[in-house]
C-alpha cells in the first residue's frame, strides 16, 4: 500500500523535475533545427569562384537518377557566351522533386561536383507543379568575387570541363 | 613548284633509274632525303613535289616523313642532338642526362639554341642501349654516334661543333 | 569443321578461322581493339591473348593471339587461363596511359568500345600518374570531331579510310607514343564514306559532329529499326530520337544490304526531319490569291470533303520517296485507273524497264553483298560514288576477291589482312568502268571508258555479243570500243561470279538493255552472272510496282477530262517535270491537295496542305533496288497536327464517307488489302511480325532500359506525368517498358532491334551478340524479302534496240546529267554540312569543245535546251567526251530538266552598261 503510493509520488516526482527542464521542442519555422553536415535534401547546383557553373551537361546524374527524376538537356558553350568550363553546359536541368528519393547517386555520379544534395529540408509545395525545380532554382547565385552567367571569356582558357585532378596518392 | 626537278634533275633521275618504272614510290625516301638536304628540312613545297614524281598522294609522303625521326617538317638547328630515352636508356639515366643537358644549355627538349645551331630531341631507340646514355647528332654533313655520354662530354662536343661552324665562318 | 577445346569444352568449328572470331561465335567474352569484324586481323593491340596447350597434358602453355592463330583440329585454349587474364589486364592498363579522364564529357561515352574492354578484363585502377601526351586536333569537316588524345593507336581508322574506302587524305603520322591519325592539314575529309570512322574509332576520337550540335546520352535515345531515304539501296539504319528532335543516325547491320557500313549522305542526310521548313500544321487558303491560312486538321479534311465531294474526278499522284503503303493507299481511294507515277517521266520508263528485266532474265539481282564478293565487275553507266556510295564501296571491296587466289597459295587466311595485302600488293581484280566522265572510283579500275550514254550502251551491248555469237552486235563500232569490249568479254568470263552493275541514272533505256544482255551471254555459257542495278529514289521501284500511270499521262487527263482535284503525295513535282507543263498542270486543275514534310514550290501550289510524317515519325515498307522490301519503324511520336500520309489518305477516305475495304483502317489492314489485291507483293505482309507480336506477353520498348528523365523530362509542361504514345501499327512501344532483350539468350526477331545492345557491350560491337556468326547473317535471319524472284532458267530473247553511234552536232552539246552525293539527293541537302559540301552549278565541257565555242575559263554560259534557258558557269573538264557536256542534276537552285537532251550553249551575252569603255 505504502509503496503504491511513493511510487506515484516517485512519477510525480519525474514530471515535476521535467517541467524545470529547457523543452525540447523548437519554434518551427521561426526556429530551425540544424542538421548533420551529411544530411541530404534539396538539390543545389554550384558555381566556381568566377561564377561559372560547374555543371557541364554530362547527364550522368540523371543516367544514375533510380527514380528518373532528373531531366537534362546539353547545349554547346562559346567563349562569347559561356556558362561553365568546357564544350558543353546543362542547357536545362530540371529535378522532379515529387519523385525524388534523396538518394544522393546524382552527387556520386557527378564528375565535377556540381551537384550536391544541400541541407535544406523545407520541401513543400502548394501544389505538384510546384515541386518541379528548374535550373534557376537550383543553381547558387554567383559569389562575390564572381559574375553570373553567360560570361563573356576570352579564348583558350577554359578549355577543360572537368577540373584537373590530383594524382591518386599511394 | 618543281624546285627540286629543275634544280636536280639529273640526280633525281639517277634515283629514279634505280627503280622499275611501275614502282615509282619506291624513290620516295632517296627523293625526301635529297630534299631534306637542301633546305635542311622538308617544305610542303618539296612533300608535294615528291608526291607528284612518285605518283603518291601528299599524305602518303607527310606520313612516311612523320614516322623517321631523321626527316624533319619543321626548320630547326643545323645540328640535331637526338638523345635517346627509351626505357633501357632510362635506366641508365638518360632521361636524368637529357634533362641537366637542357638545363646547361638553357633549352627545353624540342627546342633550338639561340644562335640556331642545335636542337635538342628526344627520340625513339637507336639500337645501342648498353652504351647509354648515348645520342646521334644529325648534321648536314650525316650522322654521328656519340655513347657512354656525361653531361661535360656533350658540352665538350657542342663545344666542337661551335667551334667548327666558327671555323668555317671564319674561312667563308 | 574441326574440333576444338575451350577451357576444356569441345566445340565445333571452321577449320582455318580465327579464334579470336571463333570466341565471339560462340558467345565467350573476348576483348579486342585492332580487330573488326569486317577488317580482319592484324594483331597489333596484343588485347586478345588466350593461352594455348600442346595437349591435354600441357600443362603451362603459351600465350598467343587469339585474332592471329587458326583453328586446327583438337586444338587447345584457355581464355580464362590466370595467366592470360593478367596479360590483358596489364594490355588494357598501357593503352589506357595516355587515354584521359574524360568519359563524362566524352560524346563516346556509353556506348565506347575501350569502356567495355576496360570493365571487361577488370583493370579499375590506374597506376600511371605522370603527364599524359596530348595533341592538338584537326577540323575534318561538318561531319567528323577529332580528339587525338583518346586515341589508343588501334589503327583501326587508318586501315578502314585508306584500305577499304579508298581514301587519300588521312594517315599515320610520326611513331612510339606520338602516333597521330588524321589529315596531313586541316581540311574536310574527302571520302564518302569518312563517317563510318565514328563507328571503326573503339574510343571517342572520331564522334558524330551533327550530332554533337544536339548531343544527348546513348541511353537517352529513343529508336527503332529504319531504312535509309537517301538513295535506292536501302541501307539498313538505326535513327535515334530524343525530346522530339531526331538526333543521329547510326548503321543497322544487314548482311544482305550494308553491313557493317553506311555512306555519308545517309549516315548525316537525317536533319531534314528537324527543318525549320516541316510543314508542322494544316494549310489552306481560300482561293488561289489568297493568303496559306494554318488550320486544325478536322477543318483541312472538312474542305477535302467539300472539294471532292462536288467533283467527278480526282486523281493521284505518288511518290519515288513515299512508302509502298502510302502509296497504295493513295491508289486506293483515288482508283488504280487514277493513279499516276511522281517520278519524272523518264524515271518512270527506266524503272517499269528495269522491273520487266527483274522478272525476265533468269538471274537474280545481285545484293549488295553480293556485290562485295564478285569477282569481276562492269559498270554500264552508273557513277555510282554519287548516284548509290554504297555500290562504290561494295565494288572497292570486290576487286580484292579475284587476288585473293595469291594469298591462299600462300595459305594465307583472308583474315589476316596485313599478309594477305602484302602478298596482293597491288594486284587488283578486273572493273571496268564505263561512264561519262571521271569518278572517285576510277583509281581501282582496270580500265575506264568515258563516251556519252548511246556509246556505252553500244559497249554493253559489244560485250555481250563478244561473250554469246547469238547476242546482237553494234555496228560501226570503233576499233578502240571493240579491244575494249574483247577484254572486258575475256574478264568476265574467267571470273567465277561475275557482276554486272548499271542503273537508270543516264536516263538511257538502251544501258539497262545492254547490261540485261551482258548477263544474259554470261548465263548462257553457264556463268552465275549477276545484275546490279541502281535505282533514282528510295521507293521507286514500290512505286512503279504498283503500275501507276506517268505524269504526262496525269497531265493530259487534268487537261482533256474533268478533273476537280488533284491528290500529291509526299512529292515536290518541279523537281520532276517542266516548270511550265507544270504551271499549266496546276493551272487546269481547281483543287490541289498536297501531302508532304517539307515546304517546297509543290506545296506552294496546294489548296490544302497536309503535314505528312518523314521516315522517322512513320512505319513502312520501302522497296530497294534489288526489290527487296523493308519494313522501317516509327522513331517517335512528331508534335503538332504531324501524320503518317496513309494515316491522312485514311482520314480523307472517311470524310468521302468511302466504303472501307476490309480493315484499312489499321496498319496491318492496309497490308493486308495490298496482298489481296497484288498478290505478288506478298513477302511484304512476311518482312515483319505483326503488330500483335508480343515477346512473353510484352511490346518491344524503343527506349533502352537506361532512358533517363521519365518523370521529370515533361514536368515543366505538367506534372501529371503523361501515358507513353500507344503504337498500334507495330509490335515495338514509346516505352522503356517491355521486353527486355538479353542477348543472346532471348532476343527479339532481327527486323524488330531497336539498337544492338548486350550486357557488357554497349557499344555497336555487341553486334556479335546478334549474328548466327561474326560478320555473318542475323540470328533468325536478316530483316527484308524479295519481292521479285527470277523466272525458270530458260533463255529470255536478247534485246536489240542498240542505239546509233554517237554523232556530234554543230553548235550543240548533249547534256548528260552527273550527279553529285551531296546535292542530287532531295531531302538530304537539308542537313547543313551536306548543302556546304554541294559542288556549285556548272557546265562541265571538255577543253576542246570549250575551244571550238570559244569559250574561255572564267565564262558564264547560256544554255537553251527546248524552251528552257539557264546560266551556268564554265567548267572545263578533260573527261567529258568531245560532243556531250555534263551538267549536275538535282541541286537546289537549277530548274527540272529532261536530260540527256540536246542544247545550245552560248557565252552569256555581256551587259554593255557594265564593261568598262576604258
Amino acid at each position: 500500500m505504502i509503496r503504491e503510493i511513493l511510487a506515484a509520488f516517485t512519477g510525480l516526482s519525474t514530471t515535476l523535475t521535467s517541467m524545470l527542464d529547457k523543452p525540447v521542442t523548437i519554434q518551427y519555422p521561426e526556429e530551425k533545427r540544424p542538421v548533420r553536415p551529411r544530411f541530404r535534401g534539396r538539390h543545389i547546383l554550384h558555381r566556381y569562384e568566377n561564377g561559372l557553373e560547374k555543371c557541364i551537361g554530362c547527364a550522368l546524374c540523371a543516367a544514375a537518377c533510380p527514380a528518373d527524376a532528373i531531366f537534362v538537356e546539353a547545349a554547346e558553350n562559346t567563349d562569347a557566351e559561356r556558362y561553365s568550363p568546357g564544350e558543353r553546359y546543362a542547357s536545362t536541368y530540371q529535378i522532379n522533386l515529387l519523385r525524388c528519393i534523396y538518394c544522393g547517386y546524382c552527387e556520386d555520379a557527378c564528375p565535377t561536383e556540381a551537384i550536391t544534395l544541400g541541407l535544406s529540408y523545407e520541401v513543400s509545395f502548394a501544389g505538384r507543379d510546384k515541386a518541379v525545380y528548374t535550373k534557376d532554382m537550383l543553381l547558387e547565385p554567383a559569389g562575390p568575387q564572381g559574375k553570373s552567367t553567360p560570361q563573356q571569356t576570352p579564348a583558350g582558357v577554359y578549355t577543360r570541363s572537368v577540373p584537373v585532378m590530383e594524382n591518386p596518392a599511394d | 613548284m618543281n624546285q627540286l626537278a629543275t634544280k636536280y634533275k639529273d640526280e633525281i633521275s639517277r634515283i629514279m633509274a634505280k627503280y622499275p618504272p611501275e614502282y615509282r614510290r619506291s624513290a620516295v625516301m632517296p627523293l625526301l632525303y635529297l630534299a631534306q638536304r637542301e633546305m635542311g628540312y622538308l617544305t610542303d613545297e618539296a612533300m608535294q613535289e615528291i608526291a607528284e614524281i612518285t605518283e603518291m598522294g601528299v599524305t602518303e609522303v607527310a606520313s612516311i616523313v612523320g614516322f623517321y625521326t631523321l626527316f624533319h617538317d619543321q626548320p630547326g638547328g643545323k645540328y640535331r642532338m637526338q638523345v635517346c630515352t627509351d626505357l633501357p636508356c632510362a635506366l641508365r639515366g638518360a632521361d636524368r642526362f637529357l634533362e641537366e643537358l637542357c638545363q646547361n644549355l638553357g633549352i627545353q627538349p624540342g627546342e633550338t639554341t639561340p644562335d640556331g645551331l642545335l636542337q635538342i630531341e628526344e627520340v625513339k631507340c637507336l639500337a645501342a642501349c648498353h652504351r647509354a646514355p648515348m645520342y646521334q647528332v644529325q648534321s648536314p654533313e650525316g650522322l654521328t654516334f656519340y655513347e657512354h655520354q656525361t653531361v661535360e662530354s656533350a658540352l665538350e662536343v657542342i663545344a666542337g661543333l661551335r667551334a667548327s661552324e666558327q671555323g668555317k665562318g671564319g674561312q667563308a | 569443321m574441326v574440333t576444338i577445346y575451350i577451357d576444356g569444352k569441345p566445340y565445333q568449328v571452321d577449320a582455318g578461322q580465327n579464334l579470336l572470331h571463333i570466341c565471339l561465335s560462340m558467345g565467350i567474352n573476348l576483348p579486342y581493339f585492332c580487330w573488326h569484324p569486317a577488317m580482319g586481323s592484324v594483331g597489333a593491340c596484343r588485347q586478345c591473348a588466350v593461352k594455348q596447350f600442346r595437349d591435354e597434358n600441357d600443362t603451362r602453355g603459351r600465350l598467343v593471339m587469339a585474332c592471329m592463330t587458326p583453328a586446327v583440329e583438337g586444338l587447345r585454349i584457355s581464355v580464362q587461363d590466370p595467366q592470360a587474364v593478367e596479360f590483358r589486364a596489364s594490355i588494357i592498363e598501357w593503352l589506357m596511359e595516355n587515354h584521359p579522364h574524360d568519359c563524362p564529357v566524352c560524346d563516346e561515352g556509353g556506348e565506347c568500345h575501350l569502356q567495355d574492354m576496360t570493365v571487361m578484363t577488370g583493370h579499375t585502377y590506374r597506376h600511371y600518374r605522370w603527364k599524359k601526351r596530348t595533341f592538338r586536333n584537326q577540323n575534318l569537316g561538318p561531319f567528323i570531331n577529332h580528339e587525338m588524345n583518346r586515341c589508343i593507336q588501334c589503327y583501326r581508322c587508318v586501315r578502314f579510310y585508306r584500305g577499304f574506302a579508298g581514301g587519300r587524305d588521312f594517315d599515320a603520322f610520326s611513331n612510339h607514343n606520338t602516333v597521330y591519325f588524321g589529315r596531313k592539314t586541316d581540311g574536310v575529309l574527302e571520302s564518302e564514306f569518312s563517317g563510318n570512322l565514328v563507328e571503326v574509332c573503339p574510343t571517342g576520337v572520331f564522334t558524330d559532329k551533327t550530332f554533337r550540335k544536339h548531343y544527348t546520352r546513348k541511353w537517352d535515345l529513343q529508336t527503332a529499326p529504319s531504312v535509309c531515304v537517301n538513295c535506292s539501296l536501302g541501307c539498313n539504319t538505326t535513327p535515334g530520337e530524343r525530346y522530339g528532335q531526331l538526333r543521329r543516325i547510326r548503321n543497322r547491320y544487314n548482311f544482305n544490304v550494308n553491313g557493317y557500313f553506311l555512306c555519308d549522305r545517309g549516315r548525316y542526310g537525317y536533319e531534314f526531319v528537324n527543318s525549320d521548313r516541316r510543314i508542322r500544321q494544316a494549310r489552306l487558303r481560300r482561293n488561289r490569291e489568297a493568303a496559306f491560312e494554318s488550320v486544325a486538321p478536322d477543318e483541312g479534311l472538312q474542305r477535302i470533303k467539300e472539294i471532292v465531294k462536288k467533283s467527278g474526278r480526282t486523281i493521284g499522284i505518288g511518290s519515288p520517296r513515299a512508302s509502298l503503303e502510302s502509296n497504295f493507299a493513295l491508289r486506293t481511294l483515288v482508283g488504280p485507273e487514277h493513279f499516276f507515277s511522281g517520278a519524272t517521266v523518264k524515271d518512270h520508263e527506266l524503272v517499269t524497264e528495269a522491273i520487266k528485266i527483274l522478272r525476265d532474265i533468269p538471274s537474280s539481282m545481285a545484293s549488295l553483298h553480293e556485290v562485295e564478293t564478285s569477282d569481276a565487275a562492269l559498270v554500264l553507266g552508273e557513277d555510282v560514288n554519287n548516284v548509290a556510295p554504297m555500290a562504290a564501296y561494295a565494288l572497292r571491296q570486290s576487286v580484292r576477291c579475284k587476288p585473293q587466289a595469291i594469298s591462299q597459295k600462300l595459305k594465307i587466311s583472308d583474315w589476316d589482312d596485313t599478309a594477305a595485302r602484302e602478298a596482293v600488293q597491288d594486284q587488283k581484280g578486273p572493273l571496268y568502268l564505263a561512264t561519262i566522265a571521271d569518278t572517285r572510283l576510277d583509281d581501282m579500275a582496270t580500265r575506264t571508258f568515258h563516251a556519252s550514254p548511246q556509246e556505252i550502251a553500244r559497249l554493253g551491248f559489244a560485250v555481250a555479243h563478244q561473250i554469246s555469237p547469238t547476242a546482237p552486235q553494234p555496228e560501226n563500232l570503233d576499233s578502240a570500243a571493240l579491244e575494249l569490249s574483247k577484254m572486258i568479254a575475256q574478264d568476265l568470263k574467267d571470273a567465277e561470279s561475275p557482276v554486272v552493275v548499271s542503273g537508270c541514272s543516264l536516263e538511257e533505256k538502251s544501258i539497262l538493255y545492254a547490261a540485261a544482255n551482258v548477263v544474259q551471254a554470261l548465263r548462257s555459257i553457264g556463268k552465275p552472272a549477276r545484275l546490279f542495278l541502281t535505282l533514282p529514289e528510295s521507293n521507286s521501284l514500290g512505286l512503279e510496282l504498283l503500275e501507276p500511270g506517268s505524269l504526262n499521262q496525269a497531265f493530259a487527263i487534268a487537261r482533256e477530262d474533268n478533273v476537280e482535284a488533284a491528290i500529291i503525295l509526299e512529292n515536290d513535282l518541279y523537281r520532276r517535270s517542266n516548270p511550265a507543263l507544270l504551271e499549266a498542270f496546276f493551272k487546269s486543275i481547281p483543287s490541289v491537295i498536297v501531302l508532304d514534310s517539307l515546304d517546297n514550290p509543290t506545296a506552294q501550289k496546294a489548296d490544302v496542305l497536309l503535314p505528312a510524317a518523314t521516315f522517322a515519325e512513320s512505319d513502312g515498307t520501302l522497296v530497294n533496288n534489288e526489290s527487296r522490301a523493308q519494313r522501317y519503324f516509327q522513331v517517335f511520336v512528331p508534335q503538332d497536327d504531324i501524320k503518317e500520309s496513309w494515316v491522312w489518305l485514311r482520314a480523307i477516305g472517311d470524310a468521302l464517307g468511302q466504303e472501307e475495304p476490309g480493315a484499312r483502317k489499321t496498319f496491318d489492314g492496309l497490308i493486308a488489302d495490298m496482298v489481296k489485291e497484288l498478290p505478288f507483293l506478298a513477302p511484304v505482309q512476311e518482312i515483319s511480325p505483326a503488330s500483335g507480336f508480343r515477346i512473353a506477353g510484352a511490346k518491344i520498348p524503343r527506349q533502352p532500359h537506361r532512358y533517363s528523365g521519365r518523370t521529370s523530362m515533361h514536368a515543366n509542361v505538367s506534372v501529371h506525368e503523361p501515358q507513353p504514345p500507344q503504337d498500334p501499327d507495330s509490335p515495338l512501344s514509346f516505352s522503356m517498358e517491355g521486353f527486355l532483350a538479353e542477348p543472346p539468350i532471348e532476343q527479339p526477331p532481327a527486323s524488330l532491334i531497336p539498337e544492338f545492345w548486350a550486357p557488357g557491350w554497349n557499344s555497336i560491337q555487341s553486334l556479335n551478340k546478334f549474328q548466327e556468326e561474326v560478320s555473318g547473317p542475323l540470328i533468325g535471319g536478316d530483316p527484308g524479302k524479295r519481292i521479285i524472284l527470277p523466272p525458270d532458267p530458260e533463255q529470255a530473247a536478247y534485246f536489240d534496240e542498240i542505239p546509233e553511234p554517237f554523232a556530234s552536232r554543230a553548235g550543240e552539246l548533249l547534256l548528260a546529267p552527273l550527279y553529285a552525293i551531296y546535292g542530287s539527293e532531295e531531302l538530304s541537302i537539308h542537313t547543313p554540312g551536306e548543302a556546304q559540301l554541294t559542288p556549285p552549278l556548272r557546265l562541265e565541257i571538255n577543253p576542246r569543245d570549250a575551244q571550238q565555242f570559244n569559250l574561255t575559263g572564267e565564262t558564264v554560259l547560256q544554255v537553251s535546251v527546248d524552251s528552257q534557258v539557264f546560266e551556268l558557269p564554265l567548267h572545263i573538264s578533260a573527261s567529258i567526251p568531245e560532243g556531250t557536256a555534263g551538267m549536275i542534276c538535282g541541286l537546289p537552285e537549277m530548274p527540272y530538266v529532261a536530260l540527256p537532251a540536246w542544247g545550245k550553249v552560248t557565252p552569256k551575252p555581256v551587259n554593255s552598261s557594265t564593261e568598262n569603255p576604258g
